[in-house]
């Protein structure tokens, strides 16, 4: 392998074509791919600055009935410990949120069939009254495509709907692996085809919003699939352009149905890597800290990455899938700070807002993410006898009288 | 910044580096130093990596009994009474007892219950603290209790480093690896040098560990640190064939990743396979998988840094007479 071609071209700003990215990402020096891509990295990002976001990431269900046999966070249907949050305990978690100078939610959850397109407006619509600058980063392609199916609306529909209510972007999730062969393997082809996922962006991105995009390794996929997934994403950049950033982070296997074993840090930084050099179209690349732990996280930033992604204050998913890291606003800008970048606080358009929060007001450090709900609470929210459930459990718990909500 | 290429001929060369030619390798660009150490390292042990499976007890610190617990994890699992596994490449013992009967009497214990396994134990610094008696005669009597090294000697907690390595020497008795208690902010330099006046008078000091035994939970060691701090102890430690990197202590992604700056070897994998301990515990198939997914060759060790289980020990070889 000629790695001094490679370099040329890269440093050049040379597309790299599918075989020569797997050229690259299997037989290039890990520290060589770092060092590429951190050339790229700095010819997109001259100011040696490192961004990062103050949001809360918000999971408002866990029922959902797509099961994809990589996720230890759902539960189905009528699961005595499935939840919907209620719109007081999502208003408590944004004025938390803006406490530590967070700026939106990344507001996900499960497919769950009794929660109508309706609800999602409602909150959206209430959440921009009571907070009307908070940002809402708010459910992936395969939730649309979800409200689109159980409202028998077209995609465009539902996503102008969801804007007219209060939606600013979507979140890249559930794009796994953007390869057929993949998605039918980790059950999760039903929720959305690799095209549908795609299209889903498309709108969104024809209709004004801005989303990111995202990749999920570890599981069955081969190395070319990892690759054919990020040219997928690179030519639909190539054709939008409304992809903000990318991120990625290897499946977490502990307590999910598929199990297996977590690609390693090596594995993570590489792919990061490689990602960079191939999305050549795409500006951000965020490190993925709550999966590789601060220490990976950090070095990420030698391997590509130009943002740490997000304080997040709340993390349900990856933690159910045993990972269990923590870095506050302090940890985050310290570890920046210390790899010789400047923190800057952005938004989801990577628009600089600031310097690091907690050096203008005393903030509380965290040195664990909150959940959803504490442990035991099985609260059923009022506001849900308001909205027609459409599975017969759901109908079951909205004819009972609601029970109080726990203080 | 770029590494200035004289310094790199000269590590290459594995000559040693000057305190000031330490101090501009301090400042390179992080991947390069990786690169560079990584190319230092592969000519001076070759493409594997070494790791011990190591049993763990603690002596209980008040009597004199010699009475030996694990730790808390498999305590709580009601693995504590288990015996030694036979996977166990090591034993080691942590804490050192009050008194020198108490550690004498627990290092019999551990030597009872595994005849054959290599016995480590204590921290030298403990043993300098306690000056129960001069320091050579310490040791041997350890010694004589059936301790084939001391578990380690950090080189910023004994005042007379040189002196404690010299009582080692002159008691038959090595030290395992010299190691880090704290962490230490950026400025490495002068324990670099140190650790070079301490590897060129020591042949047998053959394993260095850089990374430090304390973490502060909310100011942790960054990852830049810990991977710089492994590329320079191999770049400055020409003599010193071992870079060792603690897995239970760094957990796998960042223990891998320092496979990839320098290190050489692994320490403290569990002998048992059983991953209900937590992520750090991982079966040896998960650290194997780690190193070979880094690149390198993955051998087990079950005395220091003899590759072959049963073989001649280069410590016991080595050991100071
Ligand atoms: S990944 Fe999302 S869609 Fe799939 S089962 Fe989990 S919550 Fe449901």
């Amino acid at each position: 392998m000629d790695l001094r071609s490679f370099e040329d071209r890269i440093k050049n700003g040379g597309r790299l074509s599918a075989n020569e990215a797997l050229t690259l990402y299997r037989h290039a020096p890990t520290h060589w791919l770092g060092r590429m891509a951190d050339g790229v990295r700095r010819r997109k990002h001259p100011e040696p600055v490192v961004t990062y976001i103050i949001d809360r990431n918000v999971n408002y269900t866990n029922v959902c009935v797509a099961r994809c046999n990589f996720c230890a966070f759902y539960r189905e249907v009528g699961h005595a410990e499935g939840y919907v949050l209620g719109f007081e305990e999502i208003f408590r978690k944004i004025e938390e949120t803006q406490a530590l100078g967070g700026v939106q939610l990344l507001l996900q959850g499960g497919h769950n069939p009794d929660l109508p397109i309706a609800w999602y407006e409602d909150l959206f619509r209430s959440v921009k009254q009571r907070y009307p600058d908070f940002k809402l980063h708010a459910l992936s392609p395969p939730e649309v495509l979800h409200l689109s199916r159980t409202s028998r609306l077209p995609v465009p529909q539902v996503i102008d709907r969801l804007m007219a209510a209060g939606l600013d972007s979507i979140p890249g999730g559930g794009a796994e692996i953007l390869v057929d062969r993949v998605r039918q393997l980790l059950n999760c082809y039903g929720k959305a085809t690799s095209d549908e996922w795609l299209e889903v962006m498309r709108h969104a991105h024809r209709a004004g919003l801005r989303t990111t995009a995202t990749m999920m390794y570890g599981t069955v996929e081969t190395d070319e699939e990892r690759l054919e997934h990020l040219l997928r994403l690179r030519a639909l950049q190539d054709e939008t352009g409304g992809f903000t950033a990318f991120i990625t982070w290897s499946y977490q296997p502990e307590h999910t149905e598929r199990g297996g074993a977590e690609a390693t840090g090596i594995e993570y930084l590489r792919t990061l890597a490689i990602a960079r050099l191939v999305l050549d179209n795409f500006d951000n690349l965020q490190a993925s800290w709550v999966t590789q732990g601060g220490k990976v996280g950090q070095l990420s930033l030698a391997f590509g990455a130009n943002d740490m992604g997000s304080v997040m204050i709340e993390e349900n998913v990856v933690r159910a899938a045993g990972a269990v890291y923590c870095m506050d606003e302090v940890e985050i800008v310290r570890n920046v700070e210390d790899a010789g970048f400047q923190p800057k606080r952005r938004n989801m358009h990577y628009d600089i807002l600031g310097d690091p929060f907690f050096r203008e007001r005393s903030v509380p450090r965290t040195l664990e993410l909150a959940t959803a709900r504490d442990a035991g609470d099985t609260s059923v929210p009022a506001e849900l006898v308001n909205y027609p459930a459409r599975s017969a459990a759901g109908k079951r718990q909205r004819s009972q009288p609601p029970a109080s909500p726990v203080a | 910044m770029d590494i200035n290429l004289a310094i790199a001929e000269r590590a290459r060369a594995g000559e040693s580096l000057t305190a000031a030619e330490l101090d501009e390798l301090a400042s390179a660009d992080l991947l390069s130093l990786g690169m560079l150490a990584d190319e230092v390292r592969r000519s001076r042990v070759g493409d594997t990596v070494t790791y011990v499976r190591v049993f763990e007890w603690s002596a209980s610190a008040r009597t004199g009994s010699g009475e030996l617990r694990r730790d808390s994890a498999e305590a709580a699992s009601g693995r504590e009474g288990e015996p030694v596994p036979s996977k166990a490449g090591e034993i080691r013992i942590a804490v050192v007892p009050e008194s020198l009967a108490g550690a004498v009497a627990a290092i019999g214990n551990a030597r009872a219950a595994a005849p054959k396994v290599l016995l480590t134990a204590f921290s030298l610094a403990d043993i300098v603290d306690r000056a129960w008696a001069p320091l050579v005669d310490v040791l041997r009597q350890l010694k004589s209790a059936g301790l084939d090294a001391i578990a380690e000697a950090p080189i910023d907690r004994v005042a007379d480093l040189a002196g404690a390595l010299q009582a080692c020497q002159d008691a038959g008795l090595a030290a395992r690896c010299l190691s880090l208690q704290k962490p230490v902010g950026g400025a490495r330099i002068d324990l670099l040098v140190l650790l070079q006046t301490l590897a060129a008078r020591f042949a047998w000091v053959q394993t260095v560990a850089p990374l430090p035994r304390e973490q502060s939970v909310a100011v942790p060691t960054t990852g830049y640190d810990d991977v710089r701090a492994v590329a320079m102890a191999r770049l400055a430690l020409p003599a010193v064939r071992n870079i060792q990197v603690d897995w239970a202590q760094y957990g796998p992604k960042l223990a891998q990743v320092a496979l990839t700056f320098g290190a050489n070897d692994v320490d403290r994998v569990s002998p048992i396979d059983d991953e209900t301990l937590g992520r750090r515990r991982t079966a040896v198939e998960d650290v194997k998988r780690n190193i070979a997914a880094a690149g390198f060759t993955p051998v087990e060790r079950d005395l220091p840094f003899d590759s072959q289980r049963g073989g001649a020990s280069p410590l016991a070889q080595g050991r100071p007479q």
